[in-house]
């Protein structure tokens, strides 16, 4: 099925993700962080008393909702490793064998949720819902995270 | 309908809506946040800051008529100081997104797309947010705290 763009323009995912905010706090007067999704889906899977149920909801529902809309598509659902920009050669590419790149990503990830838990909250929750919300802490985060990311980002493409 | 599931409803309803959101827009592309970093495009920023642009006026006239939430009482908004854990955390998450290319919600949505070396970093990410916790629990600062995004205890809110 194709009903969808292969890239919805931001002018309008902008505003819809902002809706979404807006909405959520209508309905459960809290923000919609996904950093706190994870926290609580652990917290199931180990069987930690006092987690918060209904995140896990909305964590699952985050992958439902990413395969409904890749699915309307053109492409729609796409097996591959997704890291095709490291696994493969060519302009601006990294050329990393799978088990290479994995490391790469598996590294990258611990750190990245390392530090959205030390910072308590990720690009979603002090990026969007913080933010949205005027906390001096959030704007503090997102300008960090934001400017770390393109630092890290051109030291990356000086490797490529 | 039970307080709960009304909750959890809500919670897979507006789970699903912002992925859908975010597989629209091609933020689960490792090439979308790799082009952004590298400021080769604008668009995410623009996305970003549009969906701030939108959330933060409305929330902010909501506060102020003191609107009642349909699930949670009347709506209240956090607005913590900075302090240095808000930084130092977010210098680090910096690093590791502009490693793995993605972030928490975007990778979920990159496996259900079907790019298998997502799982890799939603893994990583357990790990990473684990490791944060033993350390804290750990030491005399009195556990993980939650920023003004992320879950928070209220009345009424499934907690």
């Amino acid at each position: 099925m194709e009903l969808l763009p292969d890239r919805l323009h931001w002018s309008l995912a902008g505003p819809l993700l902002g809706l979404l905010v807006v909405g959520f706090f209508l309905f459960t007067n809290q923000p919609l962080g996904a950093t706190g999704a994870y926290v609580e889906t652990s917290k199931v899977v180990r069987r930690v008393s006092g987690a918060v149920v209904w995140r896990v909801w909305y964590f699952v529902g985050i992958a439902l909702g990413g395969f409904i809309a890749v699915s309307l598509k053109k492409t729609g659902f796409d097996t591959r490793t997704g890291y095709e920009m490291l696994t493969t050669t060519g302009e601006g590419n990294f050329g990393l064998s799978v088990p290479v790149a994995a490391l790469v990503i598996f590294i990258g990830a611990v750190v990245m949720g390392y530090g959205a838990r030390m910072s308590g909250g990720c690009t979603s929750g002090h990026g969007i819902c913080g933010t949205a919300q005027r906390s001096p802490a959030s704007w503090a985060a997102m300008i960090t995270f934001m400017a770390a990311a393109v630092a890290t980002t051109f030291v990356i493409n000086q490797l490529a | 309908m039970k307080h709960s599931t009304k909750f959890n409803l809500v919670g897979l309803l507006f789970g699903a809506g912002f992925g859908f959101v975010l597989a629209a827009a091609k933020l689960h592309e490792y090439a979308t946040i790799h082009a952004m970093l590298s400021l080769e495009e604008i668009d995410v920023f623009l996305l970003m800051g549009l969906a701030i642009g939108v959330s933060l006026p409305l929330l902010a006239i909501l506060e102020r008529a003191k609107v009642k939430t349909a699930l949670a009482g009347t709506l209240s908004l956090s607005r913590s100081k900075v302090q240095k854990h808000h930084v130092v955390g977010g210098a680090i998450f910096g690093i590791g997104w502009a490693v793995s290319g993605t972030c928490p919600a975007p990778a979920l949505v990159m496996l259900a797309s079907g790019a298998g070396l997502a799982a890799v970093t939603i893994a990583g990410l357990f790990i990473g947010l684990g490791l944060r916790d033993i350390q804290t629990s750990s030491s005399s600062s009195g556990g993980p705290t939650q920023g003004d995004g992320e879950h928070r205890v209220t009345v009424g809110a499934g907690n």
